[in-house]
Order: C-alpha cells, then structure tokens, then sequence
C-alpha cells in the first residue's frame, strides 16, 4: 500500500464496493420515502429529491404488518428450536462414531440439501391439503426444518467435533458421570455453537419464500406479504414493506457478525 | 443423561405448542371473507365497504387475501378436513370450472331468487353450471385502453380506434423515441390469454380453435406490432401496466379498471387518459372478466353468507364500489355520487362493456391457457409462422379435448 | 464404548433421521412417482409428463437458462469471492467497516432484495439511469428482454445477495494457508502471479470445492430471483415446476421437471467431487 498510484487504486475500489453493496438499499430507502410525482418519470434520477413519510403511513394502517409479523416470528422461533432439539443429540451422537459411520451420516445430511425445493414443495403441499396444515404454523415448521437441519447439523457437528473426547474422558475418570461431563465439559464448550445454529436457522426460516408459497395461503408470512405488495401493490408500498421487513433482520445480522465467523464454515471442509 | 433431559424438553415443547398456536375463541358473530384484491381495492373493503355490513348485522367481518389460483387448493384443503373456517369467498370467474368439479361449494340454485332484478342477465350465467346456480355475480370487469395524453398529442397522435390506427401509433412512437411506448400485457397467463381472446374474438376467430381465420389474423396482426411495442411488454400484466403507464415506459396500453385510482390517483398522473380501446377488421370486442360469490360446502353461516352476498349486489355498494374504485356495476342503476374525475373513466368501461364477450368455462381452461401462451410466445415474440405453428398447437388442444371428453 | 453407550448414541441420531426420511425422502419419492404417473390414463410407469415437457420449448429454454445462470453466476461469485476475500487478508484503516458492509446483504431477505433488483433492472430503472449518466447509453437497455441480459440481471442479484457467503468460505482457506509458506516464496523470489498459482490456488482448493458445492446447489435451485426478475419470459427449472403446478393445475409435469433438476443437481456435485477428489490424490 505505499505507492500512491495502488493506494488510489484500493480507495476506488472500495467506493465501488462500497456503492456495490449500499445501492440497493439506498434505493429502497429513496423510493420509500419518495414523492411519486419525483419517482414515476422516463428517467427517475439517482440522488433524493424529495422526502414523504405517506408511504409509511399507509403501509401502516394497512394492517398487514402484525398478523404476518407474529406469523413469521412464531414459525421462525419454533423452527430454531425443533432445529436445536432434533440436531444437537444428533451432531453429538455422529461426531461421537467411529469415522466410516460418521460418513454415512454425513452423506445422508449432505444429500437432503440437494434436492430441489420446489420438488419437495410439492408433494408435500398436495399432502397438507389432505392433512389440513395448510396456513397452520406447525405445517409451515415442518416445513422449514426441511431445510434447515442440514445446515444446523453442519454447524453443530463442526462444534463437537472441535470438542476433544479426551477431555470428556477425563472428566470421567477424574469420578464424574456421564451426565455430568457432558453438562460440565461439553456443552458449555459448545455453547456457541448452538448459538450460531440456533441464529442461523432462524434467519433461514425468516427469509423462506420457497415452502411458505407453497403452503400459506391466505395467512401469509412477511416474505408473501413482499411479494404480494410487489403483485398487487403499487411500487411505494413495495418499497416501504420491504425496509421494514428487512431492518431488523440487518440490524440483528450486523450485531451479531462476529459469529459470522468464517472458522465456522472451516471445518466443513473435512468432511 | 443429558440426553434423555432433551428429549423430555423436547416432548413438553411439542405439547405446548399446538396450545399456544390455537385461536382464541370470539364470542360476537364473525363473517369470513376470503378475496383477491388489490391493496387499493382492500383500502376500500377495509374502510368502507365491511364497517357498515358489520353494523347492519352485528358481526365482524375477517377478510383475507388468497390468489385466485390457490385459492382451489385451500377449499380442497378445508372442505376434505371437515373443517370449512372460510363463510364466503369471492373468485375469478375463469377460476370456477374446478371448484364444481372437485365438488368444493353449495349449490345455491335455491337462493336464486335473491339476485336482484336489475343485475344484467348475462352476468348470472356466470354461475350456472349444468343447470344448476353455484355462484352469485356481484362484478364484472372490462379492459379499458389508457393512453398519456400530453405524449400522444406531442407526437401529433390521436389514441387509436382500428387496427391499422393502432399500428401507426405504434410504429411512431417508436421511430420518435427510439424505442416503443405502447404496451400489451405480454407477461403470460391469464393476463394475455385475456387479451390474446380480445384480439382473436374481434378479429372474427374463435381462440378455442386457435387455427381458424381469424385466429391468424390476430396473431399474424400482433407479429406485426410486436416490434413496435414497448420492451416492457414482457412484463407486463395488470399490476405492472400501471406502473409502466405512471413511469411513462407505456404510453398506450390496455388494463382493468383498477388502474385509474392507483395511475392517477396514488401515481398522480393527470394526463393518462381512457377510452373504451380499438376495434378489429370484424368486430369490437372486449373480453369480460370479473368475480363472483359462492359459498363452500359445509359453511357454518349460510344466511350471514346469503346476506353478504346480496349487500354487495345492493345497489348503495355498488355505488361506492363504483365510485370509490371505478368498478364497473352488475346493476344497471348504481350511477349516484361518483366523484368527478372519475366519471370519464367509468364511461370508457360502460361502453367498453357495450362490446362485451364472455369467455366459455370449459373443463380445459388451464390447457388452452398454456397451448394459446406457448403459441404466442412462438408466433409473435420469436416471430415464427403463423400457420404451421397454430396448426400444430390446433392438433394437441383437439387431443386434449378429446382426452376430456373420454 | 459399551453397548448402552452405543444405543444411547443411535437413539441421539434417531429421531433426525427419522424426520430426514419421513420429511425428505418420502415427498421427493412421492415426486419422483408423480412425475412418473400419466395426468390422464392414469398409468404408472410412464413417460407420459417427461415426453410432453421435453416437447415443450418453455421446458427447453428453462433448463438452458437454469444452466447458464448456474454456471455463470458461480464463476462469477467465485471470483468476486476471492477477491473480497483476498482483501480481507489485508490490513488497511478501514478492515472492520469494509468486512461489516460486505456482509451487509446476508440480513436482506431475499424477497426483498428480489424486489429492489426489480426496480434497478427495470427499463425506466436505475442501472439504466447510471448508464445514461456515464453516457454509455443513449436508449435504455431492455434488461428484460428474455435472453442473456435477463440472466445477467438474475446473477447479478443472486451475486448481490451471496457473494458475503463465498467470501467467507474461501477467507477461511486463506486464513489458514501459513504465512511461512508466503515468506517462503517470496524470499525464493517468486512472482506474485506464481504464488498465487502454486501456493495459495492449491491449498484453496478444498474450499473452493466447497464453495463450488454449496453455492452450486443453492444456484441450480434459485427460485425467488428468477419468479421476481425474470417471469415467465426466462423460466428456470423451480420456476417452470412452479408455474405448472400453481398456474396450470398439473402436479404431474411439475414434478417431473422437479425430477430432472434433481438428477442435474445429483450429477453434478458427483462430477464436481469425483474429478477434484482424484486430482487432489493424484497430486499427491
């Protein structure tokens, strides 16, 4: 970085990271807040000219912002924690197998992610229409563990792995029970981890759309309700419902980016 | 064992749950409305449309929103659980052949006295099927043409009435503007299918055919025009149209009109106009659509339903429908208190209607949707031939008709 | 390990299994038979749907666009990847900004950033709008054309959306090159070119693979972007399944199309990690 012509160079290229990443948002934050008579023109311009909160104020009293919201909060805290309660055992169990059994496992998880959404979608909507889960929460759960489990075994089984068995031993021969070694030594070393899989899979069933527009349909989740402003709204609406269906989850994905550690995907590698 | 804790945990968690997702009862009356608006048109629903029927019959109306085509699949859901939560729901009428079929709603041919006399008779047809009345008519729709005024007159055009006129303006604009300013709803599905059949009813043909005469006139016509037409054409249907024709990417287009309030009103678009649209080499012709009312099978409130129905078919709702939204009425006599800009526009859908054509509900709609798509996307978008095309595409509906009728 | 042990393990594994299969394997099978039985004779098995999709030049152009949006989109994020990355390992004042705002899109769900893409790609939109403005253009550029400019504004927002998770796969591959190795080459004097072709490609490459893997599953199964951007002018294979299924009430032709990407997604990931496996071990 000391010569000055590879200095401008890196300074320009992060504006135009920066610009890259930002835009999208600014426009969302541009039209939201937008007059229409500045925005519906041949050539809409680049900078805000104008400034209205009416958008806001109809997106508002629409009433289509709580009913969703619970929805999707409620599907969301329920899937990170069926997540939780289906892997942890599991990614503990496999990582605690000999290797060429651990394999199997992993090539079990690893195929369930690839397969197609919209293959599974299907048949599984045509069987909640017999089985009326239709628009229910716990349908919609079923649903999102589908494809969040792989992910979370993923997580959780990195985490214990990176857990030496030596140190449980130890704990073991040192007089403690099984019970105890796992409460004492395992699980407190695995805290994060679960943590990080429990964030994880709530995002993922935040930002669904797949599986929800398959399965809801007149109770829709916030990612429908985009959609359905984008169909059948007009584009302020859009813009408005969309920042403030995506403001939390940045707020919440920035406060908690240091978990975003790339070690985490590391030791995915190895198997 | 830690283990066995979680599964404890696990089991307590899957208990509660089902408790802590059931519904909390509601002592007073509720309606439940299912429909599929626009949210303009919900706007008008929530504020002034439900409040007064929820005074007059002391309940509580819950609308919600469900597309037209899913909406099958949610009644199938409910109707085979047992468990019918939906009171009445409104449907596209090119929507209904499946309900009758898979047997989903009442047969109300017993209440048919409770059609007012002033809706237009060929509204009711709607919802006969085999003789019998399944679907109570409350609004019939129509395209109307908008075009934007002040850009037409710059360029020293009128909006056009034929064909030929249509062609001119079209190519135009495009010579002017480098690139073409009239949209057609090219998006596919319903939306083109609809006005595809417009084309092809006033160029003579019958679309359910789509290889006689007027058949390829249409479509050799709209070869033509296609270049001409604006690049958003793709993708356009009637939510996007309105937004073209507001961004001006459209200055001549064809949509429903529930694209007055949100052009001019939302967009404020003073200058797009609308008249009643174009006529073919044989005959003026404007496809019908619109929704009616039916009510599942296995409804708990058949009379708070019937009610429903017949205060949107009153004729003070239709009044407001009409001038709150600039929907068109089933009732010959809900003109009263409409606000003054939107009188013109109300006018171009009336005698849009003049020309009126309904659409047959027939068992193979989805197939000719798709086959009378697939052909347009050959024939005009990739500007393929014309007879060899729809001769083929004659053929494969010919077998699906057959495979029907078996 | 004692048997009590052991069963406690497999009943640990159990129930993960057991939603696996009741969950995962059971509807894709059910796919796989739908797909296989006739809409109206109704006879199994049959090629019925597979015929009548494959004669359908929709079904054509979904699955060459489902494979060029796959294969562009990742080469692109591969390399953009590697380059955020490779900056990353940098020190510079501004680190903990620059990392904070790459990561930025991984919140934005990606509805919503299928409805903003919508706005830039737009005729009258905003791409079009810089484009005027840095005089690249004098007519707007029909971004929705149904061709390749239509794939391209499908990649870019699936770039726009996921690169952040590229870049930290293969940021944690170069973490974990040593720097010895760096030192090394360099006092050997080799090229900065050469380094990165015989130090730092080699040892990347279990993550690349990685990255290759798991963004190549999640590219051939892209379905918000697509449905949003893109219609029905440019259907991939989830969106054409979607619109068979919804649009046109025939469960049977939607599986079937399921079915293929499925078994396009299968082969692939078998090539991918056959071919790099073998020249891995044959390298050594």
């Amino acid at each position: 970085m000391k010569r000055p012509l590879t200095s401008v160079a890196f300074a320009f290229t992060l504006l135009a990271l920066a610009v890259y990443t930002l835009f999208p948002v600014y426009l969302m934050v541009k039209i939201a807040t937008g007059d229409p008579s500045d925005i519906m023109r041949e050539r809409p311009g680049l900078l805000l000219h104008s400034f209205t909160l009416e958008h806001f104020r109809n997106v508002l009293s629409s009433g289509y912002l709580v009913a969703p919201f619970e929805k999707s909060l409620s599907v969301a805290v329920l899937t990170a924690l069926g997540a939780l309660l289906l892997s942890v055992p599991a990614a503990y169990a496999i990582s605690r197998f000999p290797k060429n059994v651990q394999y199997g496992f992993l090539l079990l998880i690893f195929v369930t992610r690839m397969f197609p959404e919209v293959g599974i979608a299907l048949p599984v909507s045509v069987a909640f229409i017999r089985w009326n889960l239709l628009d229910t929460v716990p349908g919609l759960v079923l649903a999102h563990l589908i494809r969040v489990l792989p992910v979370t075994c993923w997580i959780l089984l990195n985490t214990f792995e990176t857990i030496p068995k030596d140190l449980e031993e130890a704990a073991r021969v040192d007089g403690a029970g099984k019970l105890a070694a796992l409460r004492h030594i395992v699980l407190p070393l695995a805290l994060q981890g679960i943590a990080v899989a429990a964030i994880f899979s709530f995002l993922m069933s935040w930002d669904e759309f797949t599986y929800a527009l398959y399965l809801c349909l007149s109770e829709p989740t916030l990612p429908l309700k985009v959609y359905y402003y984008m169909n059948r709204g007009n584009i302020f609406e859009t813009a408005t419902y969309s920042l403030i269906v995506a403001l939390p989850v940045v707020v919440v994905t920035y406060a908690l980016q240091k978990y975003l550690r790339s070690g985490y995907l590391a030791g995915a590698v190895k198997g | 064992m830690t283990i066995q804790r979680l599964f404890l945990l696990a089991s307590m968690v899957f208990l509660v749950f089902p408790a802590g997702c059931a519904k909390k009862a509601d002592n007073a009356k509720t309606l439940s409305v299912v429909m599929g608006l626009a949210e303009e048109e919900w706007k008008v629903m929530r504020e002034n449309i439900f409040p007064e029927f929820e005074k007059q019959y002391q309940c509580r109306v819950r609308h919600f929103q469900v597309e037209a085509g899913d909406f099958s699949k949610k009644l199938e859901a409910m109707v085979r659980a047992g468990n019918v939560t939906v009171d009445v729901f409104s449907q596209d009428n090119m929507r209904l052949a499946v309900l009758v079929n898979k047997d989903l709603v009442e047969d109300l041919s017993a209440y048919e006295s409770v059609v007012p006399a002033e809706v237009l008779p060929a509204m009711r047809e709607v919802g006969r099927f085999n003789g019998k009345l399944f679907f109570m008519p409350y609004r019939p729709n129509v395209q109307i043409a908008y075009y934007n005024e002040k850009r037409l007159e710059e360029a020293g055009l009128e909006p056009p009435q034929t064909w030929d006129e249509l062609l001119h303006v079209a190519r135009v604009l495009k010579e002017k503007k480098g690139m073409g300013k009239v949209g057609f709803q090219a998006w596919g599905d319903g939306p083109t299918t609809a006005q595809l059949y417009e084309f092809i009813v006033s160029a003579g043909g019958d679309p359910l055919l789509l290889n006689d005469t007027g058949c390829g006139k249409a479509f050799a016509f709209l070869k033509t025009l296609y270049p001409y037409l604006s690049p958003d054409s793709k993708k356009a249907k009637w939510d996007t149209t309105n937004t073209y024709l507001a961004n001006e990417s459209f200055y001549l287009a064809q949509n429903w009109p529930f694209g007055v309030r949100i052009v001019m009103r939302d967009y404020g678009k003073k200058e797009i106009k609308t008249y009643r649209g174009w006529r073919g080499p044989v005959r003026e012709a404007h496809v019908i659509g619109g929704e009616v009312f039916g009510i599942p099978k296995g409804a708990q409130d058949k009379t708070l339903a019937l009610a429903f129905i017949r205060y949107f078919q009153s004729k003070e709702v239709q009044e407001k429908l009409a001038a709150r939204l600039g929907w068109p009425s089933i009732r010959d006599d809900a003109y009263g208190n409409m606000a003054d800009w939107l009188k013109p526009h109300y006018r171009s859908v009336k005698e849009a209607l003049e020309h009126g054509v309904y659409r047959p509900n027939v068992p193979y709609w989805d197939e000719f949707d798709k086959l009378l798509n697939e052909a347009f996307l050959r024939i005009v978008v990739q500007q393929g031939d014309v007879g060899e095309i729809l001769n083929a595409y004659h053929e494969e509906m010919e077998g699906i008709k057959r495979e029907y009728s078996r | 390990m004692n048997i009590r042990d052991r069963a406690c393990l497999y009943l640990s594994v159990a129930p993960l299994i057991a939603y696996i299969l009741v969950f995962t394997f059971v509807p894709v099978l059910c796919g796989v038979w739908l797909g296989f039985a006739g809409k109206f004779s109704g006879a199994f098995p049959s090629w019925e749907n597979y015929r009548y999709i494959v004669s359908h030049f929709q079904f054509r152009s979904a699955l060459l666009n489902t494979l060029i949006i796959t294969g562009v989109g990742l080469f692109l994020e591969l390399v953009a990847g590697f380059f955020l990355a490779f900056l990353l390992t940098k020190k510079f004042k501004l680190k903990g900004f620059v990392r904070a705002l790459v990561l930025l899109p991984l919140g934005i769900p990606t509805i919503v950033s299928a409805a903003t893409m919508r706005s830039v790609f737009d005729t009258q939109g905003y791409l079009n709008e810089f484009l005027y403005r840095a005089q690249l253009i004098r007519v707007a550029v029909d971004w929705g054309d149904g061709g390749m400019k239509t794939l391209f504004a499908v990649v870019v927002s699936d770039m726009w959306k996921v690169t952040p998770l590229v870049m930290l796969i293969l940021l944690a591959g170069l973490e974990s090159i040593p720097g010895e190795l760096y030192e090394a080459a360099r006092v050997d004097g080799a090229s900065a070119l050469g380094t990165l072709r015989h130090i730092t490609i080699p040892l990347l490459k279990p993550f690349i693979v990685m990255a290759l893997v798991v963004r190549g599953i999640d590219a051939f199964r892209l379905f918000e972007l697509p449905l949003a951007l893109a219609g029905r002018g440019s259907p991939v294979l989830s969106t054409y399944a979607y619109f068979e299924y919804m649009d046109y009430n025939n469960p049977n032709t939607a599986a079937a199309a399921a079915s293929i990407l499925f078994a396009i997604i299968l082969l692939c990931v078998v090539l991918v990690v056959k071919t790099t496996t073998r020249k891995v071990l044959g390298g050594k």
